[in-house]
């Protein structure tokens, strides 16, 4: 210990003189250093790393930063960690085990606002869009079936409305029991992903308020919290009669025959930001210059997933999968994992639908940190009383720009773009940080990030706010 | 004859008396009982053994579960092969990505021609899964499509029945007048048949929709097959081609000529610059590059843990652990064992805390454990673990230390309680003999007490051992500390086809483990031991 101790403080001295000196240096090479043949590689204050993930097909885009070598190339020799849960998962990065993690979009915006553990987590990078499913075991499904002739065929049409799941409701609270439900993580996508779907037929999933923190205050359906990789084995246990998680957790309940996939969140919902890249504020404050090489590798991860040919196949998604395969990743089966990474989804073993934009990597300008992203998930946080009271809109806007990191993305992607790595049309421009308003949503409503409240004010179940 | 009963004393210090009649059956000390006793100390156990493979392996292709098939011993081997293949591979790339000079040229020049062999194989191994696949699925359509068309034809006939049979109760009911009975009780027959009609109905759909299910289950070992082949050769392309990178753009010794060579590019241009903001610039390039190779010579390939590795970390974890465990366990049982009062005050304390399952200890030591790191990159435990020679390089971090303490807290007991015991139990004579002789408490302590607990306190020692293997993998796989708790649990949560047969490969791992340190005990319990006590078993 003695002989440790002022080691440790040297060193630590010594980081920071070269953390600030990095800086300018940056700023140097940035700004006029670039034009030299010689350009400076950016002062990297921490070339080793430790980053977490949950076995999800979405945490693509770091193990193929990784395997493929674009964290190499940029100086940084990166450990790719399997996490048990989502709670372990932001646990760690807070106390410092992790550096960064595959986060769930809400993770970082809670953190910052208190849901749940409080800390400054932040994002500079949106790790794809899309990619959930929400499965019902086959009990409910054949229920489902027997209900709706519609849905009675081999390739019934999608997507598939709560409507279908009422009778199913209906029978358990007459007998005195909830349909109860699986998702991951209370501020997941997830979350609000099976909130949205049950809401919009008009099916009650309950409310959070400060005495209710299982978020079950007047719940038709019950949701509860399971690790992904434990949803299929949950599901065939019995606890939970359907579930709500990402690949290939929905795929996996096709193949082993426990559970039918209903509806995606590409279906509920297009093109929702879905996982982040989330590192706490201290890190990023500490580590500016391996933040944006992080930040490079990432963007350059996300674009060769979504390489497509010119007939629109994409090309790299079959060898992302083997990479996945390998168990120390997703380790699910190559060919459960396929089956939604490669435009398919597969529902039923006879319903194969295509579905190229299952899961977005890149397209789409993906990757940027949409502030209106942020803002759609604080609308849902509001909606189901995880925040209990109501906001002004210049709330959201304020609260949005604290967690969300455009500048480190765009510094980033400025000097792939210098580099030759990615082409111009790849990254948004000039930009507020607000996409434009869409109604792509299943219960057609029109999402307008500078009007959240108006949003809130348009559902029939849900919290309502005066404007 | 001295070497003999040398050699049997030795055998029986190591535990390894089933070795025993074999050596004495060598010097032709009586054969037939020696004879006897191989038969039942050697051949029995063998044979039993034997008896369990065999009804494993009849047994387990009997039970289908949804994660698969209950693998077979042969499954279960080739998953443990799989895993020391996982193993090697990342051996392999870990020295490609430092390898330098002729060595790499060699290595990639391999690596490229055993690509070159394996694509073709590859390509047509995948060809034959796709037909495979499409064999298999126009198989299915083929098998469902009448089933659906029956299965289509009476839902709706038995729909057009229910309704019929609804309109016509409808006018029963209505021919019914107030006041009529034979009608009401009719009407009532009428309703119990219609009841028990749409019951048989329900029932006929029930079985058409088994039997299509029964379809759509039924696995085709031809795609099953063809998929595997597959996918066996394309792991092992995609590990080639790893290599390749690794042996090429991604090698580190490449990567350092590189820089260096940039490095004294830009110092050759700085030497011929014009400018003064030129010149500053490419100074200030020079030291980030500089910088830079620095950080690129200590650069390693970061590499995955692996099952080989895990087993190692979680072995010192467990001895941490244990050593903790003993350090608290041992003077808190002396001290029991001499004073009433000690043991009075204790007693309930232990009785409270000896049932307590490590799950429950486990999150509580996560807490305060934590507490004492605040900044796992930079704390002054974690350094001092990290520098002790045997932890080096097994990246000790607090979910190391919860892991450990918990052992420690789990496996205390049977040594504190047992040397209490042994303590107590010190011959009367014994000390009165120290008594008598006016020794000192520290001589009575070390020349009497101790000595003589020995042998208890390394059977409670021995028991702690196996406890804290046990709660260790439990403890591990709640902190995801990396050890074969982890192990088990990303493996489980994998649900690859591969993950059943793997958690049999842990069962043997762990219980073979278990029973190497358990003889390590017994050999140290019989070195202590002056009557040669039986601790057999």
């Amino acid at each position: 210990m003695k002989q440790t101790a002022p080691r440790t403080s040297g060193s630590s001295n010594a980081g920071l003189l070269r953390k600030t000196a990095g800086l300018t240096r940056w700023l140097l090479a940035a700004g006029f250093g670039a034009s030299l043949a010689h350009a400076a590689p950016l002062a990297l204050e921490k070339t080793e790393l430790k980053f977490g993930f949950i076995k999800l097909t979405d945490c693509a885009p770091l193990v193929i930063a990784k395997e493929k070598g674009f964290f190499a190339d940029e100086g940084l020799s990166v450990n790719v960690v399997a996490q048990p849960n989502w709670k372990t998962l932001l646990d760690n990065v807070i106390s410092g085990n992790l550096d960064g993690a595959h986060m769930l979009s809400g993770q970082p915006i809670a953190a910052t606002i208190g849901i749940g553990t409080k800390a400054d987590i932040v994002t500079a990078y949106t790790l794809d869009l899309n990619g959930n499913g929400i499965t019902v075991s086959n009990g409910v499904w054949e229920k489902m079936q027997l209900a709706d002739p519609d849905l009675d065929t081999p390739t019934p049409k999608h997507p598939i409305s709560a409507k279908a799941l009422r009778p199913i409701v209906d029978e358990y609270t007459a007998a005195g029991k909830k349909l109860q439900m699986g998702m991951v993580f209370p501020v997941s996508t997830h979350n609000y992903e099976i909130r949205y779907w049950l809401a919009a037929a008009g099916i009650n999933p309950g409310f959070y308020s400060s005495t209710d923190v299982g978020g079950r205050t007047g719940a038709e359906v019950e949701l509860s919290v399971t690790p992904p990789p434990m949803m299929p084995t949950v599901l065939e246990a019995g606890n939970i009669q359907g579930y709500c998680v990402g690949e290939p957790w929905n795929q996996q309940a096709v193949t082993k025959g426990i559970g039918v996939p209903v509806v995606t969140n590409y279906e509920i919902f297009k093109n929702k930001a879905e996982k982040v890249f989330g590192v706490t504020k201290a890190w990023a404050d500490a580590n500016p210059n391996t933040h944006i090489a992080v930040i490079k590798a990432l963007i350059r991860a996300g674009k060769w997933l979504d390489e497509t040919d010119a007939s629109g196949k994409l090309v790299n998604r079959e060898e992302a999968c083997r990479l996945l395969a390998q168990p120390n990743y997703v380790g699910a089966d190559y060919n459960v994992i396929k089956n939604s990474m490669t435009g398919t989804f597969v529902f039923q073993k006879t319903d194969v639908q295509s579905m190229p934009d299952f899961n977005v990597f890149f397209k789409y300008q993906a990757t940027y940190p949409w502030y209106s992203d942020g803002i759609w998930f604080l609308t849902q946080m509001r909606r189901w009383g995880q925040i209990p009271e109501a906001k002004p809109a210049s709330w959201y806007a304020e609260t949005v720009k604290k967690i969300y990191l455009p500048d480190v993305y765009l510094a980033a992607a400025k000097l792939l773009l210098a580099e030759g790595k990615i082409s111009k049309d790849d990254i948004p421009a000039t930009t507020d940080g607000y996409k434009p308003a869409t109604s792509a949503f299943i219960d057609g409503k029109t999402f307008d990030a500078h009007d959240p409240v108006g949003y809130l004010n348009s559902f029939k179940i849900g919290n309502k706010d005066p404007l | 004859m001295q070497f003999k009963y040398r050699l049997l004393k030795a055998i029986d210090i190591a535990g390894l008396q089933i070795l025993d009649p074999v050596v004495r059956l060598a010097y032709r000390e009586e054969p037939k009982v020696q004879l006897k006793r191989i038969g039942l100390f050697i051949v029995i156990p063998t044979l039993t053994f034997i008896a369990f493979i065999g009804l494993w392996a009849w047994l387990a292709p009997l039970h289908t579960t949804k994660a698969g098939e209950v693998p077979t011993p042969k499954v279960v081997w080739q998953a443990a092969k799989g895993i020391w293949r996982f193993h090697e591979r990342e051996n392999t790339k870990s020295d490609d990505f430092s390898l330098g000079g002729q060595a790499r040229i060699d290595a990639l020049a391999a690596v490229d021609k055993r690509i070159g062999e394996l694509e073709p194989q590859a390509q047509a191994a995948n060809t034959a899964a796709d037909a495979a696949e499409t064999a298999s699925r126009t198989h299915l359509a083929e098998a469902l499509a009448p089933l659906n068309k029956a299965y289509s034809a009476k839902r709706r006939e038995f729909a057009d029945a229910v309704k019929a049979r609804q309109t016509s109760l409808l006018e029963l009911s209505q021919s019914v007048q107030p006041g009529d009975t034979t009608g009401a009780k009719k009407l009532l027959e009428a309703v119990t048949a219609n009841a028990t009609q749409s019951a048989a109905e329900a029932a006929e759909i029930q079985q058409l929709r088994e039997k299509r299910k029964a379809v759509e289950d039924h696995k085709d070992p031809a795609l099953a097959q063809a998929r595997a082949t597959s996918n066996a050769l394309e792991e092992e392309l995609q590990f080639l081609r790893k290599r390749h990178d690794l042996l090429s753009t991604g090698n580190n010794t490449l990567r350092l000529d590189e820089l260096a060579t940039k490095l004294a590019e830009t110092k050759t241009v700085l030497a011929s610059a014009a400018t003064p903001a030129e010149r500053l610039a490419l100074s200030q390039s020079i030291i980030a590059q500089e910088d830079a190779l620095t950080q690129a010579k200590a650069t390693t390939y970061s590499r995955p843990w692996t099952l080989p590795d895990q087993i190692g970390r979680s072995l010192r974890c467990m001895f941490l652990g244990f050593i903790i465990a003993s350090c608290v366990a041992i003077p808190l049982g002396l001290l029991c064992g001499l004073s009433r009062v000690v043991m009075a005050a204790l007693t309930p304390l232990i009785s409270l805390f000896k049932p307590v399952s490590p799950i429950v200890w486990l999150p509580i030591i996560f807490i305060i454990v934590g507490g004492f790191i605040p900044d796992p990159s930079n704390s002054a435990i974690l350094n001092f673990f990290n520098a002790v020679p045997g932890f080096t390089g097994i990246s000790v971090n607090p979910a190391f230390l919860a892991s450990a303490v918990t052992v420690a807290l789990c496996s205390l007991w049977p040594t504190l309680v047992n040397t209490a015991l042994g303590v107590a139990a010190v011959d009367k004579d014994h000390m009165n003999v120290a008594k008598v002789l006016r020794l000192g408490v520290v001589a009575r302590l070390f020349k009497i007490i101790i000595p003589s607990a020995l042998p208890l306190i390394f059977a409670g020692l021995r028991i702690s051992l196996g406890v804290g293997w046990m709660v260790l993998i439990a403890a591990e796989l709640l902190s995801s500390s990396e050890g074969i708790g982890k192990f088990v649990w990303d493996m489980f949560n994998n649900g690859s086809s591969q993950t059943f047969a793997q958690m049999f490969v842990v069962v043997f791992v762990v219980g073979i483990i278990g029973l190497i340190l358990d003889r390590i005990m017994i050999v140290f319990q019989r070195l202590v031991s002056f009557d040669g006590a039986p601790t057999s078993l």
